[in-house]
């Protein structure tokens, strides 16, 4: 027989648990609002709708745990029954994690956030236009500079030029 | 709606600079929807941000061809390479592509376009038609049936996708409380801004949508990287003869009406609409058992619903403001943005963008028959552009759409956010749709609840006291409660059946 804590080791019940426990902190942050009379807020104060709605998630989250943990005690019951009733996320967890390349990827996207402040948005992109297809295997070099240059020349055409967008320039290039 | 707001919008939309856009949007769908990985809610999303720049009128008719072409568009990849451009042609590929593996991929593709267009006028005419009679009925409602429809547009939720209904429901929960961001309009109280001014307006709609949709998906095909696609040869397309056309008119036509009934529902979409159409076309069929061989029913009827759907969709969305599918609820935050106020009055104040919107749609189902008979060979070469090119093209293009509209980094990082975030919410089965369902809603519910409650003084049996809204209650509580009770009766009765066998 398995412990309870075995129970909850489903995907279906952390995530509910994940759910539950960013509902505690959201209703926490709703207590920072100021408080208005009830006068002027015609008893309707500005907490009322995100905690009607934090206690519904909360509520969904909860039962998404049980729901995970019914699940897994069925399991226990045999193999048959523990396919019959796994779900496709529970299947797709045994692919195992995502390869290294996209967490590389993931980290790209964030540094390219970083990056537009720092150097500005055209070069970021040429950047992004460089490391993106060269970490995801790709190795015609002369496609991947011409892409380099053709995006951000592509993006300022239209955006800049065309549609008056003006873009962060950034720190490096205003000191210079 | 006056009948001039139909020739207006015809002279519109006959301005060469306007058709033009159509033409570009309706082939931009096309190619959006052939490629695996982008669907049309990504492809509306990301042309969101361009469509700001342009009229009302030119903005929305772009993004509807967009919407109507991105539909069809995946079909061609579900027929030649077995890959579902976008999902709602996922059931296409069942029949569609063992019928290319015979050799027949030009005429699957013939019935797959004809199919396409016969469901999408005939879903555009019951806009035409069931909108105008929808908003009628919606004028008299108030804040309570608002209240009403917009939790019954969240219960439906439940019914959506492959996924858990009650992830999809919280993801409901968490596009609605993004939406109190900022500063609450009632008493003026700032709300979850953790003292970030570009916060106190809101979290803006197009950088989440453009993070949830393509970042994510970005990930998405980082994490898939090195699976190939293989080809089917496609000697000639054509047009289906008319023996064929006799066996598939009777499936059009009732993957038609299918179509048009779930689009008209709100948040289900034209995948749901295509699963029904292509389940009905084999259970109607003379010969079922030829259905996953290459049966021609079995393309004509997926294709016919998933296009019928996408009109359905539009006519909660600009009758009600209630967005009739995922891509819709794009083009509903479009309008949002462009200054309008989806809902009945919407048909009063802007018949000419409504029918602007209609002309645009039909245009576009014409226009793709023509792309698609013509086309789908290109096309389909296009599906094979490399993805170590195509990615970094949409990234670059989700970077300037989420900082082109406010000229904020801080969008920028919203955008990210939303995408990171999008990413492991999705590979726990929490899908994008809802969460943008909730974002879109989020005030019309906020707004008419309070509203209600400030009516009702504060006593919740008042919605019960309304007909229409008590009724939309109920259908919320069916829609939220029906299948868990069914399965705890079916259990019930399981059990009972089984202690009497015992005894």
């Amino acid at each position: 027989m398995k412990r309870p804590l075995h129970l909850l080791a489903n995907r279906d019940s952390l995530a509910g648990l994940a759910v539950v426990c960013v509902c505690a902190v959201a209703w926490w942050l709703t207590a920072g609002f100021d408080e208005v009379p009830a006068i002027l807020s015609q008893n309707v104060p500005p907490t009322f709708f995100p905690r009607l709605v934090i206690g519904t998630a909360a509520l969904l989250g909860g039962l998404l745990v049980v729901g995970g943990i019914r699940r897994r005690a069925g399991e226990a019951a045999g193999p048959a029954n523990a396919e019959e009733t796994s779900t496709p996320h529970d299947r797709a967890r045994q692919a195992g994690l995502p390869p290294p390349v996209f967490w590389a990827t993931a980290g790209l996207i964030a540094t390219a956030g970083v990056l537009i402040p720092l150097v500005g948005t055209l070069l970021t992109l040429g950047l992004v236009a460089i490391a993106l297809p060269l970490l995801w295997g790709e190795r015609r070099v002369r496609l991947v500079i011409a892409l380099a240059l053709g995006l951000p020349g592509a993006i300022y055409v239209v955006f800049t030029v065309a549609l008056g967008v003006r873009f962060p320039v950034g720190l490096v290039w205003n000191l210079l | 709606m006056e009948p001039s707001g139909l020739s207006i919008a015809f002279s519109l939309l006959t301005d060469p600079a306007v058709l033009g856009l159509i033409v570009a949007g309706t082939v931009a769908g096309v190619i959006i929807g052939a490629l695996p990985g982008l669907s049309s809610s990504m492809g509306v999303a990301l042309l969101l941000p361009f469509s700001l720049y342009l009229d009302p009128v030119p903005a929305i008719a772009l993004l509807s061809a967009l919407y109507c072409a991105g539909t069809f568009g995946g079909s061609i990849t579900a027929v030649l390479i077995n890959a579902p451009g976008a999902p709602p042609a996922v059931a296409t590929a069942f029949d569609g592509y063992p019928m290319a593996l015979k050799g027949e991929a030009g005429r699957a593709l013939g019935i797959a376009a004809v199919s396409s267009v016969s469901g999408g006028i005939i879903s555009v005419l019951t806009l035409l038609l069931a909108a105008p009679l929808l908003a009628r009925i919606a004028y008299s409602f108030g804040p309570p049936e608002y209240f009403a429809l917009g939790v019954f547009a969240l219960s439906m939720l439940a019914s959506i996708g492959a996924e858990s209904p009650l992830k999809n429901l919280i993801g409901g929960c968490l596009g609605l409380l993004i939406a109190t961001v900022g500063i609450d309009l009632t008493t003026g109280v700032e709300r979850f801004t953790f003292g970030v001014p570009q916060l106190l307006e809101g979290v803006q709609f197009i950088p989440v949508l453009i993070g949830l949709f393509a970042v994510t998906e970005l990930l998405n095909q980082a994490r898939h990287l090195g699976r190939e696609s293989v080809i089917a040869a496609m000697s000639a397309l054509r047009l289906p003869s008319r023996e064929d056309f006799r066996r598939v008119r009777s499936t059009i036509l009732r993957s038609s009406g299918i179509g048009v009934f779930v689009g008209v529902l709100p948040a289900e979409g034209s995948t749901m609409a295509a699963m029904i159409g292509y389940n009905e076309a084999k259970r109607w069929s003379k010969a079922p058992e030829e259905f996953g061989k290459g049966s021609i029913e079995g393309v004509a009827g997926p294709e016919a619903a998933n296009n019928a759907a996408t009109g359905g969709a539009m006519v909660p969305t600009l009758a009600l403001g209630i967005p009739g599918s995922a891509t819709a609820a794009v083009i509903l935050g479009g309008l949002q943005v462009q200054g309008l106020r989806p809902g009945p009055y919407l048909f009063e104040e802007q018949p000419t963008l409504l029918y602007g919107i209609f002309l645009a749609m039909l245009l576009a189902n014409i226009l793709f028959l023509f792309i698609g008979l013509f086309g789908a060979k290109v096309f389909s070469r296009i599906s094979l552009v490399p993805r170590t090119f195509l990615w970094p093209t949409v990234f670059a293009l989700c970077l300037v759409g989420a900082y082109g509209l406010n000229q904020s980094m801080v969008d920028v990082w919203i955008m990210i956010v939303s995408g990171l975030v999008g990413y492991i919410l999705k590979r726990n089965g929490f899908g994008p749709a809802p969460i943008i369902m909730g974002i879109v809603l989020g005030g019309l519910i906020e707004t008419s609840l309070a509203q209600s409650l400030i009516i009702f003084d504060q006593q919740w049996s008042g919605f019960l006291r309304q007909p229409i809204a008590a009724g939309l209650l109920v259908l919320a509580a069916v829609s939220v409660g029906g299948r868990p009770l069914r399965k705890f009766l079916g259990g019930l009765l399981a059990r009972t059946a089984g202690t009497a066998r015992r005894g």
